[in-house]
């Protein structure tokens, strides 16, 4: 993926962001990430996104975060936001081609809020 | 208007260089020392060490620029009460007075009077003091303090100012460009957490920020605390003279061309540009918001008569709605610039 591809798919996902909750928002950081464990995938670090706005438009932020999955050619079987524990502040989502290892971590726990730190969007569960 | 800028270290040797090679509108430097022995209320760049300090310093006096150190930490958990606490901060502070400092910012009011008692270095309370009312400030002239930085929340409190100025003989600082929120409900927890972060170990390895997060997530929902945020305009200082002619830049955690633009800028008292390229904090919003400063030309007026009581008032409110501007698709070749007031509830494009 070449850097211009990257600020724009950045920029893309805060607009779709903005115009979904009607106000402003940040993505301050898009990475693309590999991991030594397998795992790969990206992380969008955001500003002024909370989890009232999550809870409300999960179903949108899912299409849109398919859609930087698309642009930066990662699969969007797990999709979860990293929120700090005991507040509404969301302080990443993150789309993660897991590993096998961390898949069977993630894949045994049940519910939304498997930590207090994370909230899931979707796992797409493995065949045996 | 003729007045002491002081202004952050860049955090390295060559960019204290930089910096004094390129501007001759620096009065002193200021920077924090070594976090092992007093901490200091915010992030830097640098932890300098004695040997180090004492080439920043031999290098600033060659240049006629004092040098200050910021050992302001607003929270030590006590440990400057101890024997041990004090034999090192003791010993620490010796060393600072062998290697000729100017001053020291200190924020804990033991600090301040053990420093006056048995230190020839001038002391000097740190914002994170919270001088907000003559009565506190006599307290700190009266253990000792040589110069006070008056908490930024009464910035555009005349009537507060003023008074200080009556009640104290001693040299009075204004933090300028600090960008903080008004009456920020995270200032004491968040100054105390960062003094543990930049202070004497053990140190917290934390993953989030929350106060951070909260202040950003707070101001992209509501710019006008941006204007409300109690910040000197370069072009405002002028309002100052019968206070102080001493300005304090923030901004230790800037690089070299962040300073020095702001330095100009507050030299010159006029900045054509976006307010937030002069603000402190938070750094960040530099890419969401565009305020253009010229546009707050004559604000000072409304502020000196009202900057308390901002529900009854409204004209931040109403004036970020005016000016305010929010970059779209920023770093693309479509960036541009749109309206805040356009983009707000507009809801779900279906």
């Amino acid at each position: 993926m070449k850097p211009e591809e990257l600020l724009k798919t950045r920029a893309d996902l805060e607009d779709g962001i903005k115009r979904l909750i009607g106000r402003a928002v940040m993505v301050i950081e898009l990475d693309i990430f590999a991991l030594p464990c397998g795992c790969s995938g990206y992380t969008a670090n955001l500003r002024g996104f909370q989890v009232d706005d999550l809870e409300v438009f999960e179903e949108h932020i899912l299409k849109l975060l398919e859609s930087t999955s698309e642009a930066v050619g990662s699969p969007s079987d797990f999709v979860f936001a990293r929120i700090i524990p005991g507040t509404q502040e969301i302080a990443s989502v993150n789309v993660r081609n897991l590993c096998p290892r961390c898949y069977s971590d993630f894949a045994s726990t049940s519910g939304k809020r498997p930590r207090p730190d994370i909230y899931i969007l979707r796992l797409n569960k493995r065949r045996k | 208007m003729n007045k002491k800028l002081y202004v952050p270290h860049p955090g390295h040797f060559d960019g204290l260089q930089q910096m004094l090679e390129s501007s001759k509108d620096i009065y002193s430097i200021y920077m924090a020392g070594s976090p092992d022995y007093i901490g200091t209320g915010r992030v830097n760049l640098g932890h300098a060490g004695l040997e180090e300090v004492a080439r920043h310093t031999e290098y600033c006096h060659s240049n006629n620029v004092k040098i200050e150190m910021v050992l302001n930490s607003s929270c030590m958990g006590g440990q400057q009460l101890t024997t041990e606490g004090y034999n090192l901060i003791h010993w620490y502070i010796s060393n600072l007075e062998d290697i000729g400092v100017d001053t020291v910012v200190v924020a804990d009011p033991y600090l301040i009077e053990m420093i006056a008692n048995e230190f020839n270095i001038p002391v000097v309370v740190s914002v994170l003091a919270f001088v907000d009312s003559s009565q506190k400030a006599e307290f700190f002239e009266q253990l000792g303090a040589s110069s006070i930085v008056i908490d930024s929340n009464v910035n555009r409190h005349f009537d507060v100012l003023e008074a200080i100025r009556d009640a104290v003989d001693c040299e009075l600082k204004l933090l300028v460009n600090e960008g903080c929120l008004y009456r920020c409900p995270f200032r004491y927890a968040h100054f105390n957490f960062f003094s543990h972060v930049n202070g004497p170990p053990p140190r917290p390895n934390v993953q989030d920020d929350y106060y951070y997060h909260k202040c950003l997530t707070l101001r992209i929902n509501d710019p006008s605390l941006i204007l409300k945020s109690p910040f000197i305009r370069p072009e405002d200082l002028k309002e100052y003279a019968h206070i102080t002619d001493v300005f304090k830049i923030g901004g230790r955690s800037h690089f070299i061309n962040w300073i020095l633009n702001c330095v100009n800028a507050y030299a010159d008292e006029s900045y054509d540009g976006n307010l937030m390229d002069l603000m402190d904090c938070p750094k960040d919003l530099i890419d969401l918001f565009n305020i253009p400063n010229k546009a707050l030309d004559g604000a000072i007026e409304q502020w000196k008569k009202h900057s308390t009581v901002c529900h009854t008032c409204g004209y931040c409110q109403r004036k970020i709605s005016e000016i305010a501007q929010v970059y779209d698709h920023k770093g693309t070749i479509d960036e541009k610039l749109v309206q805040w007031n356009t983009i707000t509830n507009k809801g779900i494009e279906t």
